[in-house]
C-alpha cells in the first residue's frame, strides 16, 4: 500500500538535517456555524477593557469564557493586582443592570437578598429587593463575611431565585457573579464554606504583572492615564447579544471521547490520595461548559481536549480539598489538578 | 605470721601486771578449750606448728555439683523431632557457617560483610532520597517520564498503520483513515526525534515542541493537525475527494521527514 513511507522503508530519501518542507499544505474543512458575529463581539470586550487594564489576556479570556458559559467568577489575588477593577471593567463593558456589594464581618444575609417591610397602609408586607437583584453582581471581598452571610448566596448562585416568606423571586438573565478576594492567609477572611465554592465556574487567580507590564502600568499612571480609567469603557454588549452568543456556545459538538476524557479527568479526582474531597458531577459539567465556550472565543464550533485541559485548573481548583499530610507539605490544587491531567490520556 | 601484732598487743596489755603470775585472756582461753572444727576459723597455731590444709566437705561439694548454675558445659539440644523444614534448614546453615565464621578470617569477612550491607542502604537511602537515576551513569539512555496512565485501545507504536489505513479506506471510513494517517505522522516525528510522544500531550504541544526542532514543518504540519481536529473531534463528514488531497499531503510531508536527519525534541 501506498502508505507505506516511515523512515528505514522503500520511500525513504537520503538523510539530510532537516530539509525545508516547501510544499504548503492546503488549508481544508471550515467550520459549519459562523462565529464571526461571536469572535467580533468578544474582541469588542477584549479591547474595552484593554485599554485600561495591562497584560492579563488569559485572565481576559476566561472571564469572557465564563460570561459566555453562563458562570460565576471567583478572583483571587493579593492586595493591589486590578482584581476589583477588572471586574468592574468587565461589568461596565456590558449594557446591563450592575451592582456592588461590599462584604463586611457584619453584613447579614437580608443585606444582600432583600427584606419584606411591613406596610401599615395596605397592613401586608412588601418585598425590597437587596443589591443582589441586578445582572451583573459584583461582591467585592467575599470571604470577609461569615458563612451565615455566604449561605445566603447559595440558592441565587444555583437557581437563579431568591425565595422570601415563601415567594421565590426569579433573577433576570444575565445573572453573573463576579467576587473577589483575598488568600484565606490574610487577616480578616473567612473560608469559604466548599457549597459556595462549587457555585463558581471559575477560580482565577490574579498574579503580579511582568516587569515589562508593570512598565507599562507606571508610564500610563505618569501621564495621567489612571485618573478615571472607567470613563473610556463603553458598554458594547447587550443583555441580547449575550444571550445569541450564549445560544451558538450551547450548541458546540463535543465529541464522545472529549466527553468520556471531561469525566476522566474529575473522576481521577475522586480516587487521588492527595486529596480529601474530590470534584462533583458539578464540576463535570463545569468544565464542558466552560470548555464549549472557550472553543468558541478561540474560533471553532467543537471542543478539544487542549480546551479541556485549559479549563481543568480554574474549573477545579476550588472544587478540591487536599489531605492535611498535603498541605502540611506545601502541595497546592494546582499541582494535584496537573498531575490528574497529565495521568490521562489524550482522546486522539 | 599473721597473728603476730595481735600477739604483741596483747603482750603490751599485761605488761603493768607482769610481775603478777602469767594470766591467759579470757578470750584465748576459750579458743583454747573449743573442739576443733575445720569448718570454723582455726584457732592461731603455735609458732613452728606445721600449715593445715583446709578441704571443703564432701558433702557440700556434691551439692554445689548438682547445681545447674555450676555446670559449664554447653549442652546443644537436639532439633526437636517434629521441627519444620524452614527450621531444619536454619539449623543446618548456621552449623555449616559455625565453623568458618568461628576463624579470624571468618570474623573478618562477616564483620566486612556486616558493614557493606549498611553503607551499602545508606547510600541508597539517599539516591532515592534525592531521586537519583545511577544507571545512567552505566550508558543507560533517559527514561520517559514514568506516569500512570490509563492504557488506551491503541497505541502508535504498535499499530500496523498502512494496514489499518487500507482496512479503513477499504470500508469507506475516511474519517478513521485521517485520524490514523495523522496519528503515522506523529510516530514518524517521535521515531526522528522531532517530538516527545507523550500520551498526555496535546496536539498543540507537540506543535510547540515542532516548532523548536524543526520550524521548517510546523506550518505543514499546523495545518494537518487543524484539519485532523476538524475531522475527528469536530465530526466533519470526509467525501472521497477530501481525503484524497489531505491523505496526499499527509504522505508528502511522511516522506519529507523520512529525508531529515534526527532532530532532538524540545520541551514545550
Amino acid at each position: 500500500m501506498e502508505d507505506n513511507f516511515l523512515p528505514g522503508s522503500q520511500e525513504t530519501l537520503a538523510t539530510s538535517p532537516t530539509p525545508s518542507i516547501d510544499a504548503p499544505v492546503e488549508p481544508a474543512f471550515a467550520p459549519r456555524t459562523d462565529l464571526a458575529q461571536l469572535t467580533a463581539r468578544t474582541e469588542a470586550v477584549r479591547q474595552q477593557i484593554g485599554q485600561v487594564i495591562v497584560g492579563q489576556q488569559d485572565l481576559l479570556e476566561l472571564l469572557l469564557t465564563a460570561l459566555l458559559a453562563d458562570g460565576h467568577v471567583l478572583l483571587e489575588g493579593v492586595p493591589g493586582v486590578a482584581k476589583t477593577l477588572t471586574a468592574k471593567l468587565l461589568a461596565r463593558t456590558l449594557d446591563v443592570p450592575f451592582s456592588r456589594i461590599q462584604f463586611t464581618p457584619d453584613l447579614m444575609p437580608a443585606d444582600v437578598l432583600g427584606t419584606s417591610v411591613f406596610r401599615p397602609a395596605q397592613g401586608d408586607f412588601e418585598f425590597r429587593p437587596g443589591p443582589i437583584f441586578a445582572s451583573v453582581v459584583l461582591i467585592d471581598e467575599i470571604n470577609r463575611a461569615p458563612a451565615k452571610t455566604q449561605s445566603a448566596l447559595f440558592e441565587v448562585m444555583e437557581e437563579r431565585t431568591v425565595t422570601q416568606d415563601g415567594t421565590a423571586h426569579r433573577m433576570d438573565s444575565p445573572f453573573v457573579v463576579l467576587a473577589t478576594q483575598n488568600p484565606v492567609e490574610q487577616e480578616g477572611t473567612y473560608r469559604l464554606p466548599e457549597a459556595q465554592l462549587d457555585r463558581f465556574l471559575f477560580k482565577l487567580n490574579v498574579g503580579y504583572p511582568t516587569l515589562a507590564e508593570e512598565i507599562q502600568i507606571l508610564q500610563g499612571h505618569h501621564s495621567g492615564f489612571g485618573g478615571t480609567p472607567l470613563e473610556k469603557v463603553q458598554a458594547v454588549l447587550t443583555a441580547q447579544d449575550l444571550a445569541a452568543l450564549r445560544q451558538q456556545v450551547g450548541q458546540q459538538r463535543v465529541e464522545a471521547n472529549v466527553l468520556e476524557y471531561i469525566a476522566k479527568i474529575v473522576g481521577q479526582t475522586r480516587a487521588h490520595k492527595a486529596l480529601y474531597l474530590g470534584a462533583s458531577p458539578r464540576a463535570s459539567i463545569a468544565l464542558l461548559n466552560g470548555a464549549k465556550a472557550l472553543a468558541a472565543l478561540r474560533g471553532r464550533d467543537f471542543v478539544t481536549p487542549e480546551d479541556v485541559q485549559f479549563l481543568a485548573a480554574p474549573v477545579l481548583r476550588h472544587r478540591i480539598m487536599l489531605t492535611p499530610e498535603r498541605e502540611m507539605e506545601g502541595g497546592t490544587a494546582d499541582d494535584v489538578v496537573k498531575q490528574i491531567v497529565q495521568s490521562v490520556e489524550v482522546p486522539r | 605470721m599473721r597473728h603476730l601484732p595481735l600477739l604483741l598487743l596483747l603482750t603490751l596489755a599485761a605488761s603493768p601486771v607482769l610481775a603478777a603470775p602469767p594470766q591467759v585472756p579470757l578470750v584465748l582461753r576459750r579458743l583454747a578449750q573449743a573442739p576443733a572444727d575445720t569448718t570454723m576459723a582455726p584457732a592461731l597455731p603455735p609458732a613452728a606448728a606445721p600449715a593445715v590444709v583446709r578441704r571443703p566437705a564432701a558433702a557440700h561439694l556434691r551439692e554445689l555439683r548438682g547445681q545447674r548454675e555450676f555446670d559449664y558445659r554447653e549442652v546443644v539440644a537436639d532439633e526437636p523431632a517434629q521441627a519444620s523444614l524452614w527450621q531444619r534448614l536454619l539449623g543446618w546453615l548456621l552449623r555449616s557457617l559455625a565453623p568458618l565464621l568461628d576463624t579470624k578470617g571468618g570474623r573478618i569477612a562477616w564483620k566486612g560483610l556486616f558493614y557493606g550491607l549498611m553503607a551499602a542502604g545508606l547510600v541508597f537511602a539517599v539516591l532515592k532520597f534525592l531521586q537519583v537515576d545511577i544507571t545512567r551513569a552505566f550508558g543507560r539512555t533517559s527514561r520517559r517520564v514514568p506516569l500512570a496512565y490509563e492504557a488506551g485501545q491503541e497505541n502508535i507504536h504498535e499499530l500496523d498503520f498502512p494496514a489499518a489505513i487500507a482496512e479503513a479506506e477499504a470500508t469507506g471510513n475516511h474519517r478513521l483513515a485521517l485520524r490514523l494517517g495523522y496519528l503515522q505522522l506523529l510516530k514518524q516525528f517521535t521515531d526522528r526525534d522531532f517530538i516527545a510522544w507523550q500520551p498526555d500531550k496535546t496536539n498543540q504541544a507537540y506543535l510547540h515542541e515542532l516548532a523548536a526542532s524543526y520550524p521548517s514543518a510546523r506550518p505543514a504540519f499546523a495545518e494537518l493537525t487543524r484539519q485532523f481536529e476538524y475531522s475527528w473531534y469536530g465530526e466533519l463528514a470526509v467525501s472521497p475527494d477530501l481525503y484524497q488531497r489531505v491523505r496526499a499531503d499527509q504522505r508528502r510531508l511522511g516522506q519529507q521527514l523520512g529525508a531529515a536527519a534526527p532532530g532532538r525534541p524540545q520541551p514545550a
